[in-house]
């Protein structure tokens, strides 16, 4: 069982349970015209704002002092850090990085939190969580989709307790992102209603701390997740909810409960035309009789990746105070929807409470909470560790994979960026047309493996890890904006500037409606993505593909990336790996042994503990050791620990020589494991000039991510 | 031939990367969107900015839309019709 034993929240609708609960009761619309930052033309658009923080003296963005603020109270009278944080958030420090552009700042320290990243590692250093620290970034399903990892996680029994949450602010990139694609009510957000026009863009955060232990006072429990993927259209919904169809009814199996079990919806909501009707036929198709239902986004507006933990947090509020909020802004019903959401707060037992949570590239997200001791136990198996690959590739400033490998046979390096006629080679014109550089490198990654399987099947699944995510769409939409005066955005550039475009790319592609989850750890991103594919399991609808990609941009890369000095030419690429569960006809399994942070006491002891104590001292053939520019220092002083302290002989191959320096460089490192040991020989170039024969060993490549977190990936034949 | 038809062309296969078409080859007359070029509502927004920002005429009516879209020629009598500035 995975129980809530805390919860925090801060929201338009107040800051804490109490706050919230007492706005939630008076049914009223905390949306309001904007006001965080001056416009240029026209009046301010309503948004649902937080109140009352204290405005930055530091140089900590708004997104990680909301996140910092929910977790301090879901983590009040807690005497553990949690053993792992999962957070879901689409706007990292956009907020400051956009005021630092306008200023012109070319300082790389003030752009230190800009990435998604640093909202969770800034939240684990507080919180002293030295475990496993994930970032989801899926759009507006980021929130749910991280709560629904973090109970994989529990059930996986690799931890105990893990805090998941989600959390955006207010930015002039979601802001003006979604008035350009019309999706903007301009006279407040009216979900469900006749007139409705669109959202607010809202701000806050959710957090949740989840356990496998109860405690004294908790009540709630997390009983089931299900993650779907819509693979129809970047921005749009499927028409006919199939998603949000599937995202519910694997919840409803996940959790063991029938629809009738459900007491109350809290309904995704965000009161676009589209939105709203594709989630009612949803709804009537899988209840008969649909329970009482409402959005409370007209009352608190659509804090994207936050709304998912928000509403997770109301969710254990209705459940424990028999509290069902009102379908808040709502005038008269579209007859069309054929639903009846609340018109006014409920004061009625809900047992069970549905909550779903949709986003751009239809990734949908649906939690099912439950009232505590009330639902027998769902039946789950955790996967077995270990993915079996059947295809793989990587681009490199040399090219693809068959380039890269001639290159590092030759000794020569395979870094820089490689053009984008090369990148879009295998890519119908017409299919690519709107995508920049990472959408394009991420398609082209996914076809390659694809079809490197030899498989008829198509990946259901995507796993898919940037550190940077679509640096050029987001450059060109903030640039556009300013030289525009802030009149003429793209929306072309917004849709493309989420983190989970380029994997929503590779699922219309493929037409994947299993998960579709997209991590950003920095320099561990393609990691997460590994390990988010491990847990998600059997869930994950076999086969799936794992993508790592990042892109070198001429402005961003070098402010963002504190591996990159300015200076230093561009480098870019990833890997991408086709897996499945069939491990006797593999190429290779994978499975990701390790994943701590550096600040865990005495590391690399437990590194060594676990990967070596039990094998044999030749298990490993070859180690790639991957250490970013950055943490150099640190990462080497890492490195001669544990050759030391596993009396390992190996010999060490550093790849980020071989690649240069970018976020998923271990997404390449990967693909060429997988190809040494396909091919059997590990290139002689790239250790002391001989050969490494690697067909008749055993022995497994050991690929190890150093630095700022402590990462072990295992490759070897099955 | 409108030299409005001609210059929207251009502007349609410059700003939507159509880099398969010619404007020799692109029929003003037939469907627009949702039709051979593959042209879907993102497109849309991304032409309605461009008729606002080049032509001053703003379309944020997505019944509207749908006819002023629904050809090239029509787009162009739409602007014809609804501009301020003066198109030869």
């Amino acid at each position: 069982m995975v129980y809530i034993t805390g919860s925090g929240i801060i929201s338009s609708l107040g800051t804490g349970l109490v706050e919230t609960e007492t706005t939630l009761r008076q049914n009223r619309s905390a949306i309001q015209p904007l006001q965080l930052f001056p416009l240029l033309q026209g009046s301010p658009l309503p948004v649902g704002a937080v109140q009352d923080i204290d405005q930055a003296s530091s140089l900590l963005p708004r997104t990680h002092r909301l996140a910092g603020i929910a977790a301090a109270q879901a983590m009040e009278g807690a005497e553990q850090p949690p053993e792992a944080i999962i957070l879901g958030t689409t706007t990292g420090g956009i907020l400051t990085t956009e005021q630092l552009l306008k200023s012109g700042e070319q300082r790389k320290e003030f752009y230190q939190y800009h990435s998604l990243h640093t909202v969770a590692s800034t939240l684990a250093e507080n919180l002293k969580c030295t475990g496993r620290v994930i970032v989801v970034s899926t759009a507006c399903s980021s929130g749910a989709v991280a709560i629904s990892l973090a109970m994989k996680m529990l059930r996986s029994g690799q931890v105990k307790s893990v805090l998941a949450g989600g959390v955006d602010s207010l930015c002039r990139l979601t802001y003006f992102g979604f008035h350009s694609l019309q999706l903007v009510d301009q006279n407040g957000c009216k979900p469900l209603d006749v007139n409705r026009q669109g959202m607010a863009v809202a701000e806050g955060a959710g957090m949740l701390l989840l356990s496998t232990e109860k405690t004294a006072t908790c009540s709630v429990e997390l009983l089931g997740t299900g993650l779907s993927c819509d693979a129809y259209h970047p921005a749009a919904p499927h028409p006919e909810g199939q998603g949000a169809f599937t995202a519910m009814q694997k919840a409803l199996t996940d959790a063991g409960l029938q629809p009738n079990d459900i007491s109350y919806i809290n309904l995704h909501g965000t009161g676009t035309p589209d939105n709203d009707l594709a989630e009612s036929k949803a709804v009537r198709r899988l209840f008969t009789n649909p329970p009482p239902l409402s959005s409370i986004k007209g009352a608190s507006g659509h804090s994207l990746a936050a709304a998912g933990a928000i509403e997770a947090v109301v969710a254990t509020i209705t459940i424990t105070k028999g509290l069902m909020p009102a379908n808040t802004g709502l005038h008269t019903v579209d007859p069309a929807l054929n639903l009846s959401p609340l018109t006014s707060p409920q004061l009625q037992p809900a047992t069970a409470v549905l909550s779903n949570s949709f986003g751009f590239g239809g990734n949908n997200g649906s939690l099912i909470f439950g009232a505590i001791d009330t639902f027998a136990q769902s039946t789950y198996q955790p996967a077995t560790p270990g993915l079996a690959i059947h295809g793989y590739a990587c681009l490199t400033g040399a090219g693809d994979i068959l380039a890269t490998c001639e290159q590092i046979r030759d000794g020569l390096p395979a870094s820089g960026m490689a053009g984008l006629e090369i990148i879009s080679q295998n890519l119908p014109s017409k299919l690519v047309r709107r995508l920049k550089r990472l959408p394009r490198m991420t398609l082209s990654l996914a076809s390659k493996a694809y079809e490197n399987c030899g498989l008829e099947e198509k990946p259901a699944a995507v796993f898919m890890g940037t550190s940077w995510g679509a640096l050029s769409e987001t450059h060109d939409f903030l640039s556009r904006l300013t030289e525009s005066k802030e009149q003429f955005p793209s929306p072309t550039d917004f849709v493309g500037s989420v983190h989970n475009g380029p994997a929503s790319q590779v699922a219309i592609l493929f037409g994947a409606t299993g998960p579709n989850i997209t991590t950003s750890g920095g320099d561990y991103s393609f990691e997460q993505a590994l390990l988010s594919a491990e847990l998600m399991g059997d869930d994950a609808v076999s086969p799936a593909l794992i993508l790592g990609a990042d892109e070198g941009h001429q402005t961003f890369s070098p402010l963002f990336d504190p591996s990159i000095t300015p200076g230093t030419a561009l480098s870019d690429g990833g890997g991408a790996l086709y897996v499945n569960r069939d491990t006797k006809n593999a190429k290779c399994i994978i499975s990701l042994p390790f994943y701590q942070s550096s600040k865990t006491e005495d590391v690399i002891a437990s590194l060594v503990n676990s990967l070596v104590a039990k094998q044999k001292t030749d298990a490993y053939t070859v180690i790639m050791a991957g250490i970013p520019a950055a943490t150099k220092k640190d990462g080497e002083k890492q490195l001669t620990r544990f050759m030391e302290l596993s009396n390992l002989t190996t010999p060490i191959i550093r790849y980020r020589t071989i690649t240069g320096e970018f976020g998923s460089a271990s997404a390449v490192a990967a693909a060429l494991a997988a190809s040494f040991l396909e091919s059997g020989i590990v290139p002689g170039k790239l250790l002391d000039g001989h050969d490494l024969d690697v067909t008749r060993t055993t022995g497994k490549i050991l690929i190890l991510g150093l630095g700022e977190y402590v990462t072990a990936m295992e490759l070897f034949r099955p | 031939m409108s030299p409005l038809i001609e210059e929207l062309k251009v502007k349609l296969i410059e700003i939507l990367n159509l880099v398969d078409v010619k404007p020799e080859d692109f029929d003003e007359n037939s469907q627009l969107v949702g039709g051979e070029l593959g042209i879907d509502s993102i497109d849309v927004l991304e032409m309605v900015v461009m008729v606002e920002k080049d032509y001053g005429v703003v379309i944020n009516n997505q019944e509207v839309g749908q006819k002023i879209f629904a050809s090239l020629a029509n787009l162009a009598e739409y602007i014809q019709e609804n501009s301020s500035k003066t198109i030869s």
